[in-house]
């Protein structure tokens, strides 16, 4: 006789199996920093694209009495982050929710690092498209994984030359390709250029997942963490500089730190705003 | 003086061979198919010297195993047996014992090479001072306008207006793709230069032109050069010894002079009275 099941699911949706396999696998990553450790992406409950790999990562560390925190391009109440936040709380009982970044134990983000900051312990689970930086100039993965393994990085370096002497700057606006204590270069997913400094001797743990190429990577606490530059052409970030050269503001909350997005008001005028929402509505909030 | 490059028994095969490849390919047997097993036998046991500042010239027919020769030099394919010693600043370096990583390393400080086609020695996705840079790059130099002046002297050095250096190479004519392909290879101020084949398929004054470079390049820079060819007007132009090849086989070598004007072998006499 079959015996009915105690619950519909495992806790945290993955079975014991998959989710010690990506523990292992996270483990092997933080132990070689910025190298994409191969896993075995399970299928999951939204489509892959969607953030199954940084999913995954977040179902298997989630436990009892964490905090948790979704971010989908700055934001917390859009539709994908509004989604996998229910996902989780059927998924992860005893998980309590959070908007603010700072009382999160685990944040799992699509393509930005909260504009608070990371503090000691919290871990920052990054959605990753395209895990490895080499695509855009080696299209074959067997080559792709020598290069990886011999440090060589010099057609990246094509790439920024060729940017400079087309257009004068370097062009690359996301996933800007970035040294890993020294050795490998990663993908940081797509986060602007903004947040790029922000790996550099954190102090929080960062988990690259992604589920549709099957890699994890990580950048942990206090790693350097070095952007591809010339030396006399050193990495900068994004300026938001207006026509005057002044830095813009934030339209609704003033800051002139943060990263903006370029949005349209209701009268059809362009205007600029924090990209983190949760950020932006606490200093607003403040400002009342 | 030690040689710069001193090859002994290089050998390549394509395909896994059989006892009785020795015997039924090679010059004497006209073929470098293998009857018995059908493995071709491209190189069979090259053996050379190569001294400092000398022009070696490898003179052959198509399919006579130059090409692979010189590929086998430069790591694009891996020999099956035999060595190669290479003369790397007064350390004598076994290359084919090498990891990948130092080959690399030899590949892209100590040695250049020039292919017959430049859609093999360029990448026609960048622009001609981006595949100058490469080669910079590749070996850890970081420093935009450095590199920038660098591709500039080189491109102006082999003949080419340093204001077309951020044009893609399509955009070039076939001799100056050539000229490209001469100054990338010499961004690392290699001491040794393999040439595949360079001006085949050039007309015959900007053949003259490149040839004329290749000289003035070897005489300033005093590099050595193996040069692959089957034009024995360019071997009695750059050539002071030439390696005669045929079926994968190194039939004859020695001075240019000798071989063009008194060869020993039938298949030189063959080739140098066919030329004349």
């Amino acid at each position: 006789m079959i015996e009915a099941p105690a619950r519909a699911y495992q806790y945290g949706f993955l079975d014991e199996y998959a989710k010690k396999e990506i523990r292992r696998q996270t483990l092997k990553a933080v132990a070689i920093p910025g190298y994409q450790v191969p896993y075995a992406s399970r299928e999951m409950p939204l489509a892959r694209g969607f953030g199954t790999g940084g999913l995954q990562i977040t179902l298997s560390l989630l436990g009892p009495g964490d905090t948790f925190k979704v971010i989908d391009q700055g934001a917390d109440d859009s539709v994908n982050a509004v989604n996998l936040r229910k996902f989780i709380v059927e998924a992860c009982p005893d998980v309590s929710l959070t908007t603010r970044a700072e009382d999160a134990t685990i944040i799992q983000t699509r393509h930005r690092v909260p504009e608070v900051g990371m503090s000691p312990g919290q871990i920052l689970v990054l959605q990753v498209p395209y895990p490895d930086p080499l695509v855009v100039v080696e299209p074959n993965e067997a080559k792709r994984k020598q290069m990886h393994g011999e440090g060589d990085y010099a057609r990246l370096l094509v790439k920024l030359y060729e940017d400079l002497v087309n257009f004068g700057e370097i062009t690359i606006s996301h996933r800007y390709p970035t040294r890993i204590h020294g050795h490998y270069v990663i993908d940081p997913s797509p986060i602007p250029r903004h947040d790029v400094p922000r790996l550099h001797m954190a102090d929080a743990l960062f988990l690259f997942g992604a589920g549709r190429e099957k890699r994890i990577y990580a950048v942990p606490p206090f790693t350097r963490a070095e952007p591809l530059a010339f030396e006399d052409v050193p990495f900068r970030v994004e300026h938001f500089f207006d026509d005057t050269g002044a830095r813009r503001p934030c339209a609704r909350c003033g800051s002139r730190e943060s990263f903006l997005d370029e949005f349209l008001d209701s009268y059809g005028r362009k205007q600029f705003g924090c990209s983190d929402s949760d950020y932006c509505a606490r200093r607003q909030e403040s400002r009342r | 003086m030690k040689p710069i490059l001193d090859v002994r028994n290089l050998r390549k095969t394509f395909g896994d061979g059989c006892e009785q490849c020795g015997r039924l390919t090679g010059a004497a047997a006209a073929t470098n198919r293998c009857p018995a097993c059908g493995t071709i036998v491209a190189v069979r046991g090259a053996s050379f010297t190569l001294r400092h500042g000398e022009i070696l010239g490898v003179m052959g027919e198509s399919g006579s195993g130059k090409s692979s020769l010189v590929r086998m030099l430069y790591f694009d394919e891996a020999p099956v047996s035999g060595s190669a010693v290479f003369d790397d600043k007064g350390t004598p370096v076994e290359m084919f014992a090498l990891n990948a990583a130092q080959q690399r390393r030899l590949r892209n400080t100590r040695f250049g090479m020039v292919y017959q086609n430049a859609h093999m020695g360029l990448n026609f996705g960048i622009s001609a001072g981006g595949n100058i840079a490469e080669r910079l790059l590749l070996n850890e130099q970081a420093h935009y306008e450095k590199i920038r002046e660098r591709a500039r002297y080189l491109l102006e050095r082999t003949g080419i207006a340093a204001a077309r250096m951020d044009e893609s190479p399509h955009r070039f004519s076939g001799g100056m793709q050539q000229r490209v392909q001469i100054a990338r290879a010499l961004a690392t101020d290699p001491p040794l230069l393999l040439l595949d084949e360079v001006t085949t398929g050039l007309d015959v004054s900007v053949q003259a032109r490149i040839l004329d470079l290749i000289l003035e390049l070897q005489e300033a820079l005093g590099l050595s050069m193996v040069v692959v060819t089957h034009d024995m007007g360019v071997i009695r132009q750059l050539a002071t010894r030439t390696l005669v090849m045929k079926n994968g086989e190194v039939v004859e070598q020695g001075l240019t002079d000798q071989i063009l004007e008194d060869p020993q072998h039938a298949y030189t006499q063959q080739l140098v009275s066919a030329a004349l």
